[in-house]
């Protein structure tokens, strides 16, 4: 799971990405409102968190922007203005949550987290596929009921693939979703670590579609 | 005079002196003239006499002089009124019957000298004098000197000067009534100009207090051309007090939202050493809550309390709940409650927006966070206030303790966690409209917040 996070302020910035990044979430900052507009238009990010006053653009004009040009990326707003006023406008302007300044860190990763699920159409915190399920809400992976070790990297293809399962991920998405803008493919190579997972949950669990790119299935391979 | 008297009293003191003095300097002025038309008349009178006197008057040869026929014609047929008329020769002196013996001392009066006679007149005027007659009777003289065949003639004719001063008195009362009444219809006229033209004051003084009551948010322009610079500076001012107001708004805004930033810093970071197991974070983490929530209140408060009386803001209720209904719906998406709202068209309550969206907005969350499955909000219309009754469906607090947490005075920090502080904020905000806010139990068991407040469109008593 990916997270464009735009935060003018450095070190409430950095905190965040910290923290999100302990639950296996790649996390690029930008830290005004042109770059998060341009990053957001550019790169696939499966959700975004806006700070509203930020120097350059402001939140709700780059939020409205990628509303304009039909991005459906979820977005949380993270403000300091908490008036219903401000509220109703970010709604208005396209957001799908809102969080104010100060605000609990574990609350912003539930949320994130719900917003992700509910935007790949899954309505209940709980997904299962075959033998794998997943809490969409605490993002604990389960293998027949017991908990399943997974690193960062794991997760991250493991959840994108879980939240579209028996759909084909394209492998391009994937790539996009799991690594952090400044971190390279070439240590950890996607195969390698869908090689890895499929020792952990199942050879026939995660289909390779050629050409194009990774399954996700309950059913069994012929 | 003070100079913050009133302005009618100055203007019409000043009115008043001015026509008072107007007035006594007029009847001087008419008074001397009537003086002397009357004296003219009773001169004119006397002189026709006097020249009667010099044309009759013969002189006898040793110096005798005698009257040729009668000249005791009326007036100066009656004794003892003062017109008398006496003719002195050398030798011997002629009188008027009125006279009797009583002889004027004419030679004793400070006659003035005789004037140059003017070379082409024939005989000069006759002189006037005044003085008392027989009997200490006041009489204006007329008195000729001249020669007749040689000898020297003086011809003394006199009226009394109650002749004079009779008419003059009776004029002059008559004068002063009507100059009395002059005076007084003039005073009169005065204070009603006075009167009309303070009235575009009187005026003023109640669109000033339209724009103190909230009425209005200027002072109409359309004054009398001398109120007109101070209605336009007062407007001015109102207009820099408004902006005064909203930048201090502002700055608190900015302050507290200045301050949430670093706050919000520092409870994640909080939140991230207590997982590297530094055990006071939990109840650094509640200090941080707690500054929050200070800032939160104040800056609700400094938004509050520019709200002084009714306002002139309306609010329509419709789209300002489906407003935030919807953005409550994507809050609490996650738990699918429904979202019911009754509210008539057209209707609007006489609110900021703003503050009609903290007051509901804060409302209809806590419903949301109670609610199991619904929330409904109703509206109706009542004759000075809109209702709006907000249900949810689950038994969260009992409406007591919704009431104690609401109770004036109630410390923010004795609000209770997870139940929305803002609450104390929109008790204060309903209070400020003169709206009313009542808890009882829904049908369905859960909370119904009933809140009142002024109907747009009313206008509020005082």
């Amino acid at each position: 799971m990916k997270v464009l996070l735009v935060e003018d302020d450095a070190p409430l910035a950095e905190l965040i990405a910290r923290a999100l990044r302990a639950e296996n979430f790649a996390v690029d900052i930008a830290a005004d409102g042109l770059d998060g507009q341009h990053m957001g238009d550019t790169e696939a990010y499966d959700v975004a968190v806006l700070d509203l006053g930020l120097p350059k653009v402001p939140g709700a004009t780059v939020l409205r922007a990628w509303r304009k040009a039909g991005r459906q990326l979820p977005v949380l707003i993270l403000t300091a203005r908490d008036g219903w006023t401000e509220k109703v406008d970010g709604f208005k302007a396209g957001a799908d949550d809102y969080l104010t300044k100060p605000f609990r860190v574990e609350e912003l990763i539930m949320r994130l987290r719900a917003l992700v699920r509910r935007s790949t159409g899954h309505a209940t915190p709980r997904i299962v596929c075959g033998a794998v399920s997943f809490d969409a809400q605490t993002g604990v992976f389960e293998l027949d009921g017991l908990p399943l070790r997974l690193t960062a990297l794991e997760w991250r293809v493991l959840e994108c693939l879980m939240l579209r399962k028996e759909v084909v991920v394209e492998r391009g998405d994937l790539t996009e979703k799991v690594y952090q803008g400044d971190v390279g493919t070439d240590s950890n190579s996607l195969e390698v670590i869908v090689a890895r997972l499929r020792r952990k949950i199942g050879r026939d669990a995660i289909e390779t579609v050629r050409g194009r790119g990774y399954r996700l299935t309950a059913a069994v391979a012929p | 005079m003070k100079a913050d008297a009133s302005l009618g009293r100055r203007l019409l003191l000043g009115a008043s002196v001015f026509i008072v003095v107007a007035l006594v300097v007029a009847t001087i002025v008419i008074g001397f003239v009537l003086h002397r038309f009357v004296q003219g008349q009773i001169d004119q009178r006397l002189d026709t006499q006097v020249a009667f006197l010099a044309s009759t008057v013969k002189v006898a040869p040793a110096g005798e002089i005698a009257l040729d026929g009668s000249a005791d014609g009326p007036p100066f047929d009656r004794p003892g009124r003062g017109w008398y008329w006496q003719v002195s020769g050398p030798r011997n002196m002629l009188r008027s019957r009125a006279l009797g013996d009583d002889v004027p001392d004419v030679s004793g009066l400070p006659l003035p000298p005789p004037p140059p006679p003017p070379p082409h007149r024939t005989a000069p005027p006759p002189r006037p004098a005044d003085g008392p007659g027989p009997g200490g009777q006041a009489l204006h003289y007329r008195i000729l000197r001249l020669a007749i065949d040689g000898m020297p003639v003086e011809i003394v004719v006199t009226a009394p000067r109650a002749a004079v001063l009779g008419p003059l008195r009776e004029a002059m009362t008559t004068l002063g009534l009507s100059l009395l009444v002059l005076g007084a219809a003039l005073l009169l006229a005065i204070l009603l100009q006075v009167r009309l033209g303070l009235r575009p004051l009187d005026r003023l003084r109640g669109a000033i207090a339209e724009v103190r009551a909230g009425r209005r948010a200027t002072v109409p322009d359309e004054q009398p051309a001398e109120v007109r610079p101070l209605v336009s500076e007062l407007n001015e001012l109102l207009k820099q007090n408004a902006a005064n107001l909203e930048r201090a708004r502002a700055h608190v805004a900015n302050l507290a939202h200045g301050l949430k930033t670093p706050l919000a810093t520092l409870g994640v970071a909080l939140s991230a050493g207590g997982r590297d197991g530094y055990r006071y974070s939990a109840k650094l983490a509640d200090l941080v809550d707690l500054m929050e929530r200070r800032i939160r209140h104040h800056l609700g408060r400094a938004r509050a309390a520019a709200l002084a009386g009714p306002t002139r803001a309306q609010t329509p209720l419709a789209p300002a709940i489906a407003d935030l209904g919807a953005v409550l719906g994507k809050v609490h998406a996650g738990r699918g409650i429904a979202f019911e709202a009754d509210i008539p068209a057209g209707l609007a309550v006489a609110c900021e927006p703003q503050d009609f969206d903290e007051i509901a907005g804060n409302l209809l969350d806590n419903a949301f966070k109670w609610s199991a499955t619904a929330v409904t909000a109703r509206a109706v219309a009542e004759a000075r206030w809109v209702l709006l009754q907000i249900e949810d469906d689950e038994p969260g607090l009992s409406p007591e303790q919704v009431a104690h947490l609401l109770k004036p005075g109630q410390r923010l920090d004795e609000t209770a966690p997870g139940f929305g502080f803002g609450l104390s904020i929109t008790r204060e905000l309903v209070d400020l409209y003169g709206g009313s806010l009542d808890f009882a139990s829904a049908a369905g068991g859960g909370l119904r917040v009933s809140l009142r407040l002024p109907k747009a469109g009313v206008e509020p008593t005082p």
